[in-house]
C-alpha cells in the first residue's frame, strides 16, 4: 500500500519552518469538541470543555495535575464515556462510537500509562498496529490469503521506514516489554503513525524519551502535522510544548481557564496563578 | 488385540481429544487472553449431539434412556452436528459473557456457566437423560467399514490422529495470520488494541466461537470411541487439566501444546496406576487434583511462559528481507 493510497503523505520534515507544499485540508478544522462534560461518580472530571483543531495544527493541552487533561483526551478517544457534548472527526459525529470506530475513522492515541503490546516484538506492534482492522479480518485472512500476503508486505516495508526514521531498527526484534520507558512511548507514537492518522492525540509523549530524542521527536512531529495531521498533545513539560505547539489550552479543575499562543497564555494572569506561577 | 495394544490406543485417543481441547483452549487463553473456565461445557454438548445424533430417537419417557433431538445421522454429519453444537452455544454464551467485561469478571461468568449447565443437565432428564447420561453410542464411519470403535481402537487411533492434525494445522496457520497477531494484541493491551481499530468483543466472539466448535468436534470424537457421556465426565475441573497443560508446555505455543498435554493428562495422570495403592481407596486419584495444582501453581513461579515458551518473531532488516520474512523463530530471551 503506498502513502498515497491512504490519502496521506507522512514524510518527516526536520526543518520547524519547513517548506514542504501544504495539502489541501490544511486548515480545515478536523476534530471539533463543543461543551463536553465528564463525570466520575459526580464530580465533572471534564466541565464543557471545547476545542477546534485544525488539519496541520498542533494543540497542546496544559494544567496541573487533576485538571482534567487525560479524561479530556479519553472523551475524545472514546476510552471514557462523556456524560453530555459532541465530539465530531472529519465532519462525523463520533460521540457515541467505541474507540476502535473512532480509530477506523482517522483518530490515533497514545496513553498516559505507556500501552505497548508487551509479549509482541517492536516490529510487530507497528505491522498489528497498521492492519488495524481491514488487513487482520477473519474473513481478509481466510477469503482473500495473497491479498493480505502482499498488504503484509507493504506494511513491512512501512515499519522500517518508521523505524529507521525513529532509530529504533535496533531494537525491532525486542519485546515491547523488555524497552525502556522511553523506547516504550516510542513505539507508542510509531504505532500511531503506521495508521496514517487524521487526528493524533498524545498524551504525555515526551515522558522518559532520551533527551537527544525530544529534540527530534518535535520536529518530526513538527513536519507530520505540516503534511496535514491534526495533533493534540498533553504535555507537562513547557519548552516542549512551546517548541512544538501552534496553541495552547489550558485547563484547571475540569475546564478551560486560558487558549492561545503559548506567549499570550503565559502571560495571562489566571493561568500564572493557577499553574504557571 | 492384546490389552496392552488397547490400552496404548485408547491413550492415543484421549490424547488427541485432549489436544484438541489445548488447541482450543491455547487460542483462546494463550492468543486471545480469554480466560474460558466453562469450556469443558463446550467439549460436553458436543458430546451430547454426537450422541443423540446417532443413537436414533428416543423412546420417550419409561425407557433406559430418554434424549431430545434423537436421529440416525449418517458420516460426517454426526461430528459436523458436534462441532456446530459446541460453536452456537459458544456464540450465545460469548454473547452475554465477552460484552465489555474485565477479564477476571468473564473467567469468573464462564466458570458459574459451566457449574450451572452441569446441575441442568443432571437435574433435566428428558434432556440428556439426567445424571445417568447416555450409552450405546455408535461410530457412524466405523459403520461406513462393518467395524465399531471398540472393535478396531487402531483404526479410531488413526483417525483421531487425523482429526487432531487438520485442526492442529488450521489453527496453527490462523494464529501465525494477522488476525492472530490482533488476537495477541487483543491479549497484550485490551485499550490500546481497540485505539489501534480492532473490534475487541468482535474479536473475542470469534475465537470463542472457534474454540468451542473444536471442543464440540472433542467431543463428538470421545463419546464415540467410549460410546456413553454423562455429567460425570465433564465436570468444572477437567477444563483446569487442559489449563495445567498449556501451562506447563507453553502458553501460546502450539508444540508446548502438545508436549503438556502428553506430559499432564497423559502420563501425569496415567502414572498412579502403576504405583502401588495408598491409603484408603480413592485417595490416589484425590491425589492427582492436588498434584495437578501443585504443578500449575510450580509453573506460574518458576516457568510462568512453560517449557516451550512463546516463540518471538525475528525479523530482518531491508535487504536482508525475504519474502514471507514475518515467520516466527526461536530466539533466546
Amino acid at each position: 500500500m503506498s502513502a498515497a493510497g491512504q490519502g496521506q503523505n507522512l514524510t518527516f520534515a526536520t526543518d520547524r519552518e519547513g517548506t514542504s507544499a501544504k495539502p489541501e485540508n490544511q486548515g480545515q478544522p478536523v476534530l471539533v469538541a463543543k461543551d463536553v462534560v465528564v463525570d466520575y461518580g459526580g464530580v465533572h472530571a471534564v466541565n464543557r470543555v471545547s476545542l477546534s483543531v485544525a488539519a496541520g495544527e498542533v494543540l497542546g493541552i496544559i494544567g496541573p495535575n487533576g485538571a482534567g487533561k487525560s479524561s479530556f483526551l479519553a472523551a475524545l478517544g472514546g476510552q471514557v464515556r462523556r456524560a453530555s457534548g459532541t465530539i465530531s472527526l472529519d465532519g462525523h459525529e463520533v460521540s457515541g462510537l467505541l474507540p476502535h470506530q473512532r480509530a477506523r475513522l482517522g483518530l490515533a492515541r497514545t496513553f498516559q500509562t505507556t500501552s505497548e503490546f508487551s509479549r509482541m516484538t517492536v516490529f510487530e506492534n507497528l505491522v498489528t498496529a497498521a492492519e488495524g482492522d481491514t488487513g487482520s479480518s477473519l474473513k481478509a485472512v481466510v477469503l482473500h490469503p495473497r491479498r493480505t500476503a502482499q498488504r503484509e508486505q507493504e506494511l513491512v516495508s512501512h515499519a522500517w521506514e518508521v523505524l529507521e526514521r525513529f532509530e529504533m531498527t535496533q531494537v525491532a526484534n525486542l519485546y515491547g516489554g523488555e524497552l525502556s520507558g522511553g523506547q516504550r512511548r516510542l513505539v507508542e507514537i510509531m504505532r500511531c503513525l503506521m495508521r496514517r492518522p487524521k487526528v493524533l492525540l498524545l498524551d504525555e509523549p515526551m515522558v522518559g524519551v532520551a533527551p537527544h530524542l525530544t529534540g527530534k521527536l518535535i520536529s518530526d512531529l513538527r513536519g507530520i502535522s505540516r503534511d496535514g495531521l491534526a495533533i493534540v498533545v498533553v504535555e507537562h513539560a513547557m519548552e516542549v510544548v512551546r517548541k512544538l505547539c501552534d496553541r495552547v489550552m489550558v485547563m484547571a479543575f475540569g475546564e478551560v481557564i486560558a487558549s492561545g499562543t503559548f506567549e499570550e497564555v503565559a502571560q495571562d494572569a489566571t493561568v500564572q496563578s493557577a499553574y504557571l506561577s | 488385540m492384546s490389552a496392552w495394544g488397547f490400552y496404548v490406543a485408547t491413550l492415543l485417543i484421549y490424547f488427541a481429544v485432549d489436544l484438541l481441547s489445548g488447541i482450543a483452549l491455547n487460542l483462546q487463553f494463550g492468543y486471545a487472553g480469554v480466560v474460558n473456565f466453562g469450556y469443558i461445557v463446550f467439549q460436553a454438548v458436543g458430546a451430547y449431539v454426537a450422541a443423540v445424533v446417532t443413537l436414533g430417537p428416543s423412546l420417550g419417557a419409561g425407557s433406559y434412556q430418554q434424549y431430545i433431538l434423537g436421529a440416525h445421522l449418517p458420516f460426517p454429519l454426526d461430528l459436523l452436528a458436534a462441532t456446530a453444537a459446541g460453536a452456537l452455544l459458544s456464540l450465545l454464551v460469548g454473547l452475554f459473557s465477552l460484552r465489555r467485561m474485565r477479564r477476571d469478571y468473564q473467567a469468573a461468568v464462564l466458570l458459574i456457566v459451566s457449574l450451572i449447565a452441569l446441575q441442568v443437565v443432571s437435574a433435566d432428564v428428558p434432556l440428556f437423560n439426567g445424571s445417568n447420561g447416555l450409552t450405546g453410542v455408535g461410530w457412524p464411519l466405523g459403520q461406513l467399514f462393518g467395524v465399531t470403535a471398540t472393535q478396531s481402537p487402531w483404526l479410531y487411533t488413526v483417525w483421531s490422529l487425523v482429526v487432531v492434525a487438520v485442526v492442529f494445522v488450521g489453527v496453527s496457520w490462523l494464529s501465525r495470520s494477522p488476525w492472530g497477531r490482533s488476537l495477541r494484541a487483543m491479549r497484550d493491551n485490551q485499550g490500546a488494541a481497540s485505539a489501534m481499530g480492532l473490534n475487541i468483543t468482535s474479536l473475542r466472539l470469534q475465537v470463542f466461537v472457534i474454540g468451542g466448535a473444536i471442543a464440540g468436534l472433542s467431543g463428538g470424537l470421545l463419546v464415540e470411541y467410549i460410546g456413553a457421556w454423562s455429567p460425570g465426565a465433564w465436570g468444572y475441573a477437567e477444563t483446569f487439566v487442559i489449563f495445567t497443560a498449556i501451562f506447563v508446555g507453553g502458553v501460546g505455543n502450539y508444540r508446548g501444546v502438545v508436549l503438556g498435554v502428553l506430559l499432564v493428562p497423559v502420563i501425569f495422570l496415567e502414572i498412579p496406576r502403576f504405583l502401588p495403592a495408598i491409603g484408603y481407596p480413592g485417595l490416589t486419584a484425590s491425589l492427582e487434583w492436588v498434584v495437578i495444582g501443585l504443578a500449575w501453581m510450580l509453573c506460574i513461579f518458576f516457568r510462568p511462559r512453560g517449557i516451550l515458551p512463546e516463540r518471538r518473531l525475528h525479523v530482518t532488516p531491508p535487504g536482508a528481507l525475504e519474502p514471507g520474512a514475518l515467520q516466527p523463530e526461536a530466539a533466546p530471551r
